[in-house]
Formats: C-alpha cells, sequence, structure tokens
C-alpha cells in the first residue's frame, strides 16, 4: 500500500456547509428565525460566554456568531476572533478604573454588611433546580405578562451610581498589601506570543478570554487540594463600566459606550511577610466581559496560584505553573488542535501502519 | 438658543449616542446642509483595546477589544462662521461617529440648530436616565440584609 494525498472533495465540502444551515431551518415554516436581539436577551449567559472568550465586546456580532454556529460556544467565539483580525485596532482606552461600575449585582462573601450593602440582582444562586414546566407551552402573552409584572412594580430608590470597594475597607486596616502598579504598558496577548516568563498583565488578559470550562477545570484542581489557595470573594460585581475615551479637541474623557463586566476579587490566606513588614492577606483578580461568576472567580483563583507559583519560585502544583495554566485555557487553541484530529492524517497513519507491519515482521522472523 | 442649555461634552455626546443612530445622522445631515465640512481626521471604524485597572494591587491588563467609530471634522457656515466638532463612539458606525462630531460643533460653537440638537440631548438623557433607573430597580428589589441564625425571626426579607 503506497501513501497517497488526497484532493477534490469541493462539492462534499460546500454540501456539508449547506447542511449546517438546513439543519439551522428545517422547521421551515413553522419556525421563526433568530434575531440577534432575542439571543442576547434570552441566551444572555451564553451570548457572555462568547463575548468574553471571543475576546471583543461587539453584542451584536456574538448574537449573530451563536446563531451561525448553532450555538456551539467554541465556534462562536472563533468567528468572533476571526472579525476581529479583520479589523484596524484605532486606540486604546486609557487606564479604566472598576469604582465606576454601574452595578446590577453585588456580593461579598466576606462580611455579612458591606459599604453601600449587598445587591443579589440576577441569580440562580439561591433557585431550586426544578425545571420549570410551565415554559414549555409559553405563550407571547405569558412572555410578556412577566416583565410587564416586575417593571410594574417599581420602588422609589436612593440607590446610588457606583459603591465603594470591599477591598478599601481591608486596605485601611492594614490588612491588604499596598498597591503595585506596575511600569510600562501591559502585554497584548493579541500582538505578542506568550514567552515564558511572562508578566501579570499577559496572564490576566489570557485568563480574561480564557475558555470558561478550562479555567474552572484548574482552578477546580487547586479548590480540590492540588493547591493552596482557599479563597474568600470579597466582592463579586456585576455591572456595566463607562468606556472613556479622551475628546479629540478637548482631551476631557468623554463616555462612548459601556461595557458589561463580571469582577472578582478575592481574598487569600496570608503569607510569610518580608522582613520588617507586616503580615498581610494575599489577592487574586477575575474579570471578564459579559456576566460569567464561574469564569470571574475562577480566573481570580488562578491569578492567585498564579502568583504563589512566582512567589516560591517553583510552581508547587499544576494551577501555579504559568506554562501549564496559560497554554492551555484558550478555548480557540485546544479546539483547534483537538478539531485538527478530523482532518486526513491518512500520510502519518500509513507510516505508523507500516512501521508495525515491519516491527511484526521482524519479531516473527526473529521468533523463527 | 440659550447658551446656559448646554451642559457640556461630557453630557450631550453619551446622551446622543444613546438615540437610535439614524435619527442622530438625519439630523445632523438636515442641519449642516449646505455648510463646508473639512476633515480633520477622516471618519473611520475598527477596534479599542479596552485597558483595566485590576482592583487588587492596581496594575494594569487588557481585558479585550471592544468596537469604536471616530470623526473630527471642521464646519464653515455660509457666513464664514468656522466651529469644530469631534466624538468617538462605542459602535462600528463611522457615520454615526460623523454625525456626532456634527452635533458636538453646533452645540459647542452654539451654531444654528443648536436647539434642535438640545432637544435631542434632552431625549437622551431620558433615554439614559430609564436604563440607570431600571439598574437600580434591579438592586433596590434584591437589596438583602443577611441575619445571623441566633438572631432571626421568621423574617426571611
Amino acid at each position: 500500500m503506497g501513501y497517497v494525498a488526497i484532493k477534490g472533495g469541493g462539492k462534499a465540502i460546500a454540501g456539508a456547509e449547506a447542511l449546517l444551515d438546513y439543519l439551522r431551518t428545517e422547521q421551515g415554516e413553522a419556525g421563526l428565525p433568530l434575531d440577534t436581539h432575542t439571543i442576547e436577551t434570552q441566551l444572555r449567559y451564553l451570548h457572555s460566554r462568547v463575548m468574553s472568550e471571543g475576546g471583543l465586546y461587539h453584542p451584536t456580532l456574538a448574537a449573530l456568531a451563536i446563531k451561525q454556529s448553532l450555538g456551539d460556544t467554541l465556534e462562536a467565539a472563533f468567528a468572533l476572533r476571526a472579525f476581529r483580525s479583520t479589523q484596524p485596532r484605532l486606540l486604546e482606552s486609557p487606564l479604566l478604573d472598576t469604582r465606576n461600575l454601574r452595578v446590577v449585582r453585588r456580593i461579598s462573601s466576606a462580611f455579612k454588611d458591606i459599604p453601600g450593602g449587598q445587591m443579589l440582582g440576577a441569580t440562580t444562586d439561591y433557585a431550586l433546580r426544578l425545571l420549570k414546566m410551565q415554559l414549555l407551552d409559553e405563550s407571547p402573552e405569558q412572555f410578556r405578562a412577566i416583565a410587564k409584572a416586575w417593571l410594574a412594580d417599581t420602588p422609589q430608590t436612593d440607590i446610588p451610581d457606583t459603591f465603594p470597594k470591599v477591598l478599601d475597607a481591608l486596605r485601611a486596616e492594614g490588612l491588604l498589601p499596598e498597591p503595585q502598579p506596575a511600569a510600562g504598558t501591559p502585554f497584548d496577548i493579541t500582538r505578542e506570543p506568550l514567552v515564558f516568563p511572562v508578566p501579570r498583565s499577559a496572564a490576566l488578559a489570557t485568563l480574561a478570554r480564557g475558555e470558561t470550562g478550562s479555567l474552572l477545570a484548574i482552578a477546580y484542581s487547586n479548590m480540590r487540594g492540588y493547591g493552596d489557595v482557599h479563597p474568600t470573594v470579597a466582592e463579586l460585581r456585576v455591572g456595566y463600566l463607562p468606556v472613556l475615551l479622551p475628546h479629540p479637541i478637548s482631551g476631557e474623557l468623554i463616555e462612548a459606550g459601556e461595557v458589561l463586566i463580571t469582577e472578582c476579587e478575592v481574598v487569600a490566606m496570608y503569607g510569610k511577610a518580608e522582613k520588617g513588614q507586616k503580615p498581610t492577606f494575599t489577592l487574586g483578580y477575575g474579570a471578564c466581559f459579559g456576566h460569567n461568576e464561574v469564569k470571574a472567580i475562577s480566573m481570580a483563583i488562578l491569578d492567585r496560584a498564579l502568583q504563589n507559583g512566582q512567589a516560591n519560585g517553583k510552581p508547587q502544583n499544576p494551577s501555579e505553573d504559568p506554562e501549564f495554566v496559560l497554554l492551555h485555557v484558550d478555548g480557540i487553541d485546544s479546539m483547534g488542535f483537538c478539531t485538527h484530529y478530523k482532518m486526513p492524517h491518512y500520510v502519518t497513519f500509513q507510516s505508523d501502519m507500516d512501521r508495525l507491519r515491519t516491527t511484526q515482521q521482524q519479531q516473527q522472523e526473529g521468533k523463527a | 438658543m440659550d447658551k446656559h442649555h448646554y451642559e457640556g461634552r461630557s453630557v450631550c455626546l453619551p446622551a446622543l449616542a444613546s438615540l437610535p443612530a439614524a435619527e442622530v445622522i438625519a439630523l445632523a445631515q438636515r442641519l449642516a446642509q449646505g455648510w463646508q465640512r473639512r476633515y480633520l481626521a477622516l471618519p473611520e471604524q475598527g477596534l479599542g483595546m479596552l485597558q483595566l485597572q485590576e482592583s487588587t494591587l492596581h496594575q494594569a491588563f487588557y481585558l479585550g477589544e471592544f468596537p469604536v467609530a471616530r470623526a473630527w471634522v471642521e464646519l464653515t457656515l455660509p457666513d464664514g462662521i468656522q466651529a469644530q466638532g469631534a466624538a468617538h463612539v462605542m459602535q462600528d458606525n463611522a457615520e454615526l461617529a460623523e454625525a456626532l462630531a456634527i452635533c458636538d460643533a453646533i452645540l459647542s460653537a452654539q451654531l444654528p440648530g443648536a436647539e434642535a440638537v438640545a432637544k435631542a440631548v434632552a431625549q437622551g438623557q431620558a433615554v439614559r436616565a430609564q436604563v440607570q433607573a431600571n439598574r437600580k430597580v434591579m438592586l433596590a428589589k434584591t437589596h438583602v440584609n443577611f441575619s445571623l441564625l441566633e438572631t432571626t425571626g421568621g423574617n426571611d426579607d
């Protein structure tokens, strides 16, 4: 049997692509096409995930990507990243501060009472995981009635636009390390490859657009015992961050829009203090586009674990190893490697078969 | 228009950007009809990189990208009066950025049409106020006061 290269298949490949579109529309006259706004609002967690993993806060195109990929998060994030690679980079925002977040959810597991109060916002945290069978036959009227009823009972509020940070109180008490702003511009993972060691800004950027399940899996290994972060969520926030850009004429910072983000700050066990210093808690940080709390918490744990690995000089477990973590959490990279195994490997497999046959033959001859 | 009604760019541009893009574009085209327009920076659309200060150690990193359009125009009226306006907007719509820049010039230099733009600003402010009010209702309705178990009565509010 000789080695074979392949060609052709063009019609079948085009047919396979068309078949995907057929499957999307196979409801025929009984169906209605999904509009992007419906995806954005009714599938908001899926939508959030695609925006953060795609690394692009573009609500409409993220919804489109979900629609065309039939809900495959990895394919949708891939399409979004492919789009971003075709666009010119016009600018970089000034350093934005999440103190300006227009919060829609804010909780702390460190304190019962926090300045400004805890607001649960929209969450399944305390919900029973029972299927709502009534949604199987939800009519448009019932659907609209839910929103109407919720909006009808709107209390007068004196809630402020922004809230103080829980960490500020701990820092004022001397329980946290002082801020350590890094010099220079942050590492841009969209322009530079990760060559280790990399600065913390590279790790944070990589984690921020990492695949949710990958971050969770490695953070979970730390939680279960392959690590010792033992985090407490000082504050978890979901809200809209105003994107401020300098006005070309006056230079004054003007809001150009806002992005929905999830942010998590974890406090971890205190370490040994340097000589002459007080011991303080250690910290981890997570943030991502959209509403994705599992990702933000996992990221904060991994940030802390990676800082531990760096401080110790040698990683003690996989979650402290920057190469292990940062090179395996990207959904597009890992999905690409995984799915490439479906592509024709006829030549390499022929070679494997030839070698096995030769080995078997040699073994047989040796026995004889 | 009374100049006191101009609340500054930090209020007017975000308010206008919250209106439907087609409305703002139509308004700017109508008001600037017959005026000379010179581009000090060509209207363009692309991406911006969001630089965030993480809140534990106050270090900077890039959270990801966002769509952005920008424009910078100089308007010359038939009587020779000149004014400049510019804008950024977080949408991939260069035409909208140009319209916002025109509105910015009209408002900041109090050109003819400033009243119409100020009216649109008020509409935009109402939209923004409604959005923010809805968010506050979400918070108000889910404000929680956890109590320690030994201090609780029968109330779980």
